[in-house]
This record gives C-alpha cells, sequence and structure tokens, in this order.
C-alpha cells in the first residue's frame, strides 16, 4: 500500500523539486552574490543586495505595490461576492454563467490586456461611442494612468475571486437561511449574517489568489499604465534586463515573497479555523 | 511484441539521424529578415536552420552567457560586441573565408566598435529620433520640442533607460554615453519635468496612436516611424534631433561555443549577398549597411533621407557605447526614481 503511494507522488513531488525547489534554491544563492559586469553573478557573498531594499526608493515601490494589489483585491470582493451569489442562484443557467467567467481565460492574459487598451485608447470604443452620443467632446484620457492599472488588475483577476466564492456559496446549507427568514430575519440581514459569514473561507482563498497575482503584476502597469508608474513587478523585472542586475533582482522577489507570507498566513490560519 | 515494436522504431529513429541535415542554429532579433531569406539559405546549403527569436539585447546575452547555449549565429547590438568579447562568447571571425565585405558601406568595414572585423559584421543600422504629425506647426527641430506645453498629454517617449536619458543628456548637451553623475542628475531632473506632459512611455504600440493621431509627437526607433508612415503616408515625419541623437548597428557575430564555424561563415557570406540585404531592408523598413545592397533598392526607399539621411545629419549621431556596471548601476537607480516620480 505505501509503495502504491509513493509511486503515486513520485511524478508530483519530482516536479515540485525540478520546478519549484531548484530554482528557489538558485533564486537564493544569486540574492546573496555580486552582480556580473554585463549580468550574470559574481564571486564575493554579500548582503548588499538585501541592504538595498531599506532604500526608501525601493520601499515606496514595495509599499505602493502592496497598497495597489490591496485596492484591486477589495474591488474585485466587492464586485466578485454579487457575482457569485447570483449565479450560485441562478438555477438552470448557472453553467452558463460560470462558463462566460471563465471563457476569458482561454485567451492569454496578454491579448485581453491589448483588448482593453483598444477599448480604453482616445479613438477606443468607449471614447468613440461616448463622443458619438455627444456625452464629450474631447476624448477622456482613460489610457495610461493608475484608472487604467486598475482596471487591468480587476478585470484580470476577478474569476480567481468569483470561484472560490461561488464554490463556497455552492456548499452552503439553505435550510439555514430558511431558519433566519422563519425568525424573521429580513433577506439583507441573512445575506449579512449567515451568508457572508459561511463565505469567508471562500472570499479568504479569493482574496489571496488576486492579492498575490496583482503584487506580482508586470504586464498591466507597463502596457495600461504606459509605464508611468512602477510595480514591485517592473522592478524586478528591470533588474534581470535593462539593469543587469541579477542578484538584486534575486533579493528582491524574494523579499516580495517573504512579505507575501507574512501578510497571508495569519489570515490562512484564521481561514482554516473558521472551516473548522 | 512490444519488444520488438520498440527495437522496430529505434531502427526507425536511426534512419531519421541519418537523414538530418546539417543544423545552424541562429539566434536574431524578432522580425528581423525577410520571409524567405532562412528558407532559401537552407534550400541552396542543404542544411537546415534552429531559428530562435530575441526581444531585448539583454535576453540574448543571458541566453548565451553560459557558453553552453546551443546557438551558432547571433546578432548583437554594436554596444554588446566589447562585453560579448571580453566574457569570450565570440568567435574571431576568418575574413579570408567571407566574400562581399567589400560591399559594405566603408564606414562599417571599420565600425568603431570592432574597427577591423575581427569579430562581428554589421547587418542593419539604426536611429532614435522624433516622429510627429505634420499638422504640428512649426515641426520639432530637437528632443526640446518633447518638452513644450503644446504637446502635453500628446506625446510619448521609449520605455527605455538609455533613450530617455539620452536624449535628457543630449537636450542639455552632453553625450549619450555619460557616466558623470552630475550630469546623469541633471538628465533625471529634465526627464522628471518632462513626465508629466507624457501620456506614456512605450516603444512600437506607439504606432497605432500616431496613426490614428492621439499622438502628436513620440520619441521613437526609426523603425517604428518607417512602418508608421508606411501606414499612415504624409501625416506623419520623422525628424533627427537637431541636438543629437542616438545610433545603433546590430551585427552578425560567430559564438566561440558553436562547433558549426564553418556554416556559420558560410551564413554571414550569404547575408552579405547584395541581393539578399536588399531584400532584408526593403521588406523590414531598414536602413543597409550594404552599399551595393542599397543600390538595388527599389527608388523611393534607395535615395529616402530618413532611412539614409546626408551626411551632415549623419555626424550629429553619436553610437551607444557599453557602460561600466558602476555606471550601469546609478543609471538604473535614476530609471526608477523618474519611473516612481
Amino acid at each position: 500500500m505505501s509503495r502504491v503511494r509513493t509511486w503515486a507522488l513520485a511524478p508530483a513531488g519530482g516536479l515540485l523539486i525540478l520546478l519549484f525547489l531548484i530554482p528557489m534554491a538558485i533564486v537564493t544563492s544569486y540574492s546573496w552574490m555580486t552582480r556580473g559586469p554585463y549580468g550574470g553573478v559574481a564571486a564575493p557573498l554579500t548582503w548588499e543586495n538585501y541592504a538595498r531594499l531599506f532604500d526608501p526608493l525601493y520601499f515606496s515601490i514595495l509599499i505602493r505595490s502592496l497598497v495597489y494589489a490591496g485596492i484591486a483585491t477589495g474591488i474585485c470582493v466587492l464586485m466578485g461576492f454579487p457575482l457569485a451569489l447570483f449565479i450560485s442562484r441562478s438555477g438552470g443557467r448557472k453553467n452558463f454563467y460560470l462558463g462566460l467567467v471563465i471563457v476569458p481565460f482561454w485567451t492569454s492574459f496578454l491579448v485581453r490586456t491589448y483588448a482593453w487598451m483598444f477599448l480604453l485608447r482616445d479613438t477606443g470604443l468607449i471614447n468613440t461611442a461616448l463622443q458619438a452620443l455627444g456625452v464629450i467632446g474631447e476624448p477622456l484620457p482613460l489610457l495610461y494612468n493608475p484608472f487604467a492599472v486598475m482596471v487591468g488588475l480587476v478585470y484580470g483577476y476577478l474569476p480567481f475571486m468569483v470561484l472560490p466564492i461561488f464554490s463556497t456559496l455552492e456548499r452552503l446549507d439553505r435550510s439555514l437561511l430558511e431558519a433566519a427568514a422563519d425568525l424573521g430575519a429580513r433577506p439583507l440581514d441573512a445575506l449579512f449574517r449567515i451568508t457572508v459569514p459561511l463565505c469567508k473561507p471562500g472570499i479568504l482563498a479569493g482574496s489571496v489568489l488576486v492579492y498575490i497575482s496583482c503584487l506580482g503584476a508586470y504586464l498591466t502597469p507597463d502596457l495600461l499604465g504606459g509605464g508611468k508608474t512602477i510595480m514591485i513587478g517592473n522592478l524586478v523585472q528591470n533588474q534581470f534586463t535593462t539593469a543587469r542586475d541579477w542578484p538584486f533582482g534575486a533579493a528582491l522577489s524574494l523579499i516580495l515573497m517573504l512579505a507575501v507570507m507574512a501578510l497571508l498566513l495569519p489570515l490562512v490560519r484564521r481561514g482554516n479555523e473558521g472551516l473548522l | 511484441m512490444n519488444r520488438r515494436l520498440f527495437f522496430l522504431s529505434l531502427s526507425g529513429l536511426a534512419g531519421c539521424t541519418r537523414a538530418r541535415l546539417p543544423r545552424l542554429n541562429v539566434l536574431n532579433w524578432s522580425d528581423y529578415v525577410a520571409p524567405e531569406t532562412i528558407p532559401d539559405f537552407e534550400r541552396e546549403f542543404q542544411v537546415q536552420v534552429r531559428y530562435g527569436v530575441f526581444e531585448s539585447a539583454e535576453e540574448m546575452l543571458a541566453r548565451v552567457m553560459s557558453g553552453n547555449s546551443g546557438w551558432d549565429v547571433v546578432f548583437p547590438p554594436n554596444y554588446f560586441i566589447k562585453p560579448m568579447l571580453d566574457l569570450g562568447l565570440l568567435a574571431p571571425l576568418d575574413r579570408s573565408r567571407l566574400n562581399g565585405l567589400a560591399a559594405l558601406e566603408a564606414k562599417f568595414q571599420a565600425p568603431p566598435w570592432d574597427p577591423k572585423l575581427e569579430h562581428s559584421v554589421p547587418y542593419i543600422w539604426g536611429a532614435t529620433g522624433i516622429v510627429h504629425q505634420t499638422s504640428l506647426r512649426p515641426p520639432p527641430a530637437g528632443w526640446a520640442g518633447l518638452w513644450e506645453e503644446r504637446v502635453r498629454g500628446h506625446v510619448t517617449m521609449l520605455d527605455d533607460p538609455a533613450e530617455v536619458l539620452g536624449a535628457a543628456l543630449k537636450k542639455l548637451g552632453y553625450s549619450l554615453n555619460s557616466a558623470e553623475p552630475a550630469e546623469l542628475e541633471a538628465a533625471k531632473r529634465q526627464a522628471e519635468r518632462q513626465k508629466g506632459l507624457l501620456r506614456a512611455y512605450i516603444n512600437e504600440v506607439v504606432k497605432d496612436q500616431l496613426v490614428a493621431g492621439e499622438v502628436l509627437a513620440a520619441q521613437v526607433w526609426r523603425s517604428t516611424a518607417m512602418r508608421a508612415m508606411e501606414a499612415a503616408g504624409k501625416r506623419l515625419a520623422f525628424v533627427y534631433p537637431a541636438e543629437g541623437y542616438p545610433l545603433y548597428a546590430d551585427n552578425i557575430a560567430i559564438l566561440h561555443e558553436s562547433n558549426r564555424q564553418e556554416l556559420a561563415h558560410r551564413f554571414i557570406e550569404y547575408l552579405l549577398r547584395p541581393e539578399v540585404a536588399a531584400r532584408i531592408a526593403e521588406v523590414k523598413l531598414e536602413s543597409t549597411v550594404n552599399a551595393e545592397a542599397r543600390a538595388r533598392l527599389p527608388e523611393p526607399m534607395r535615395t529616402s533621407e530618413v532611412l539614409y539621411p546626408p551626411e551632415d545629419v549623419l555626424t550629429r549621431g553619436e553610437w551607444f557605447q557599453p557602460l561600466s556596471g558602476q555606471t550601469q548601476r546609478l543609471r538604473d537607480r535614476i530609471w526608477t526614481e523618474i519611473k516612481s516620480s
């Protein structure tokens, strides 16, 4: 029996070692090394890459990324929960609506981000339509600002919020709501005192997924923000491209991972308790 | 039964190896040859080309830096030749095996980054300048035009530290390749001042917005400008900035690790053929370094002052040069400050 178990776990375990542990070990070791003259890494081991993180410049970028990701996650909760609730109560058309949420995933994220550029541009769909209707005279500057970045982040990661919430809603015991109604709770009371608390694990799981994805985003700030706002993902990317400073890039990405873990561990732990 | 099938398939594999053509591994910038360039070479020399592409020079360097990358021929920009030589990545070229070098324009037979063409052969040269709507009157004459109030919200710069700092440095009358902290600091202040006017830091994406008239003026690579002007006709024009501007050239080089040196030389020789080089320049709207190839180009292209500016314009240009690690680091910090200002 145990041998079967070992063999069954071997492929996943091997993959994890090959594609997760080994790269992590490489990144960690790079982060202690010195920048090579033309990129790459060189010999003397150093603390310096970590010390640089306390530079207010880099620190402020980290804070900005945390705030952006937090706002995007908040909007995703506010939009995702009602949507998930709607889908879970839409009876026969449930699968159709779920499909609508998932279908965009069939196209690459890059293509969908470009699609937003075409919607938000001066001569894009939204501005052209508003101008044709006479609502506005001049095109609104929708693209290349923090608003566009937020739209891109929320759009890109909303399904990560909807799906976990939907699955907790599906498992929700309807009789609890009936009991609440019998005891005189109005629907809105029941929603906030029964449904939302019971959905907390789904909301938490969705928030974690959205938050982490937003924190690492670099395509969206570049393409929809026009490179005018820099998030930590762009900073990491720069170190591996134009700056050719791999060790600092490695240190940055490790710190980002640690920061995410430090933020999320208490949440996840509480989420687990909520499940019990 | 199974075992027999297995061995049968093995012999099939052996058959494949025997029939396999010699292979050449070429790593080039994306979208940098004519559609028939590679297939024609494969047919004529009875070889198979594995053709890979990169989007930035840094990416190319990262991919070949191990010295065990499996590539034979690469296309480094001029300011990457010295770093790659220092890293021992480039093989010496055997000029006696390269017919056709004489077809190159005189200045590309002895370029500053490799005066005797010992490790590289120039391929295509380019520049960075300004493209603007012809409705913008008077047209911007130089970089200072991209700092003017009248283009507010309708001007873009490249999303590239060397280009943005380069333009700011030139505007101030300094060298593109400045390593002087005080000059770089002054360039940073220029860039930060300009950021308030800017629509975005974008690269090729600006083409559509220029064609649609959303952007009035933009810092662009000339290749992007050519494509935009092809689509928009006389509504757009290209300017070589008065204060000076960056020049760059991509080169063909053979990696030291390659054990197909002979075939790699044949490939370079093939790309030096005037008809091959002319086709690439024509299809890609680029400036060839090959004088005989230029002579074969169709009329509007051969005499285009955008592709082949007169000598007095060319002398304002400055070649990008490799920067020291220290300067690179200072410039990245400045770039990060500009971006988060």
